[in-house]
């Protein structure tokens, strides 16, 4: 789920960017050091958006090094458990398919894909009701729910289920139960 | 136990912080980021340099999966489902998923059937269509179901005019 925060983090600067633009020069730089980072807690930092407010800055001992405290607004991206989105699916094999939500990649075992889905093996990978009316393969568009989210220094993994009522591939008209 | 073990979505346990966050959906998040790519493309530099790959993926997938692309529109559902007493989180979900029985919403998002009186009364007057004066009073909960449903229909009315 998208979220918009206020977050804050302490900025460090050189002396040497002091000067008429110190302010672009801060923005900038936490812009580059946080847009497209992600944090166990708060998601991926998707997009910075504003910024709030520039606290004084503050001469760190032995470095001359100044640190600002910065905050700004910024729309991050956060899984959770028990959260139901749509996901595309990346890629397909015998122990279940991977599937993209923005920027978290989300695993689905074939554990818990439907019974009467079958993997069918060959140029496109997919899974397969026995009748062959609904497929599961590489773009196809799914709706997911997650039960499990991982974090590690750069990004959130997530495992899910399509096995819940309404939950599948997405077609017109209505879902799978 | 951590506090992620404890996390569940389904019945709103999720952080304090969020909960109280402005949760967006994915066709806000789509206006919010196309306007920022347009912004760095009017910038000097290679605009595909600045952008990073979470911010790529991201636009791409709120391109994808909104079900609202105009504006007016999604400010119209946005302030259709706050007249719910929702969470920011149900109101999001619900604006994404899009479910069309009443069964589907309440399989989307099981945390809008735990109702408190007071979003009960909201939920019978509007289904009155508006101004008149709510008979909440006399109905049970039984009714809920029927308020979820006059939800889901205004809904799909956005998406018939859009």
């Amino acid at each position: 789920m998208f979220f918009h925060m206020v977050l804050e983090r302490n900025m460090q600067l050189h002396p040497r960017h002091f000067g008429r633009d110190l302010r672009d020069k801060l923005v900038t730089k936490l812009m580059k050091d946080v847009e497209g980072t992600c944090s166990g807690h708060h998601g991926f930092v998707v997009a910075i958006t504003g910024i709030d407010n520039v606290g004084k800055g503050l001469i760190r001992d032995g470095t001359g090094f100044v640190t600002f405290p910065v905050k700004y607004q910024c729309v991050v991206f956060r899984p959770f458990k028990g959260e139901i989105l749509e996901a595309v699916v990346t890629m397909v094999n015998k122990m279940g398919f991977f599937a993209e939500a923005g920027p978290v990649q989300v695993f689905v075992s074939n554990h818990l894909i439907p019974d009467d889905m079958e993997f069918q093996a060959g140029d496109i990978p997919n899974y397969t009701t026995y009748d062959g009316s609904v497929k599961i393969q590489k773009e196809s568009e799914v709706r997911l729910k997650i039960i499990g989210t991982r974090v590690d220094a750069t990004e959130i993994f997530c495992i899910g289920t399509i096995k819940d009522d309404f939950l599948g591939v997405i077609s017109d008209p209505g879902a799978n139960s | 136990m951590s506090a992620e073990e404890e996390e569940n979505a389904a019945e709103l346990k999720i952080p304090d912080e969020f909960l109280k966050a402005k949760c967006l959906m994915n066709c806000e998040v789509s206006l919010i980021l196309e306007h920022k790519y347009e912004q760095l493309q009017q910038m000097a530099d290679d605009p595909m340099n600045q952008m990073s790959q979470v911010f790529e993926k991201s636009l791409q997938y709120v391109k994808r999966f909104s079900r609202y692309k105009n504006p007016d529109a999604v400010r119209q559902v946005r302030e259709i489902l706050s007249r719910y007493q929702l969470a920011e989180f149900e109101l999001c979900v619900l604006g994404n998923l899009c479910p069309e029985t009443v069964e589907e919403a309440i399989a989307m998002v099981p945390s809008i059937k735990v109702h408190s009186l007071s979003r009960l009364q909201l939920f019978m007057f509007l289904r009155g269509k508006g101004n008149e004066p709510p008979d909440f009073i006399t109905r049970g909960r039984a009714h809920d179901d029927e308020a979820i449903e006059k939800m889901l229909n205004d809904l799909s009315l956005i998406k018939k005019f859009e």
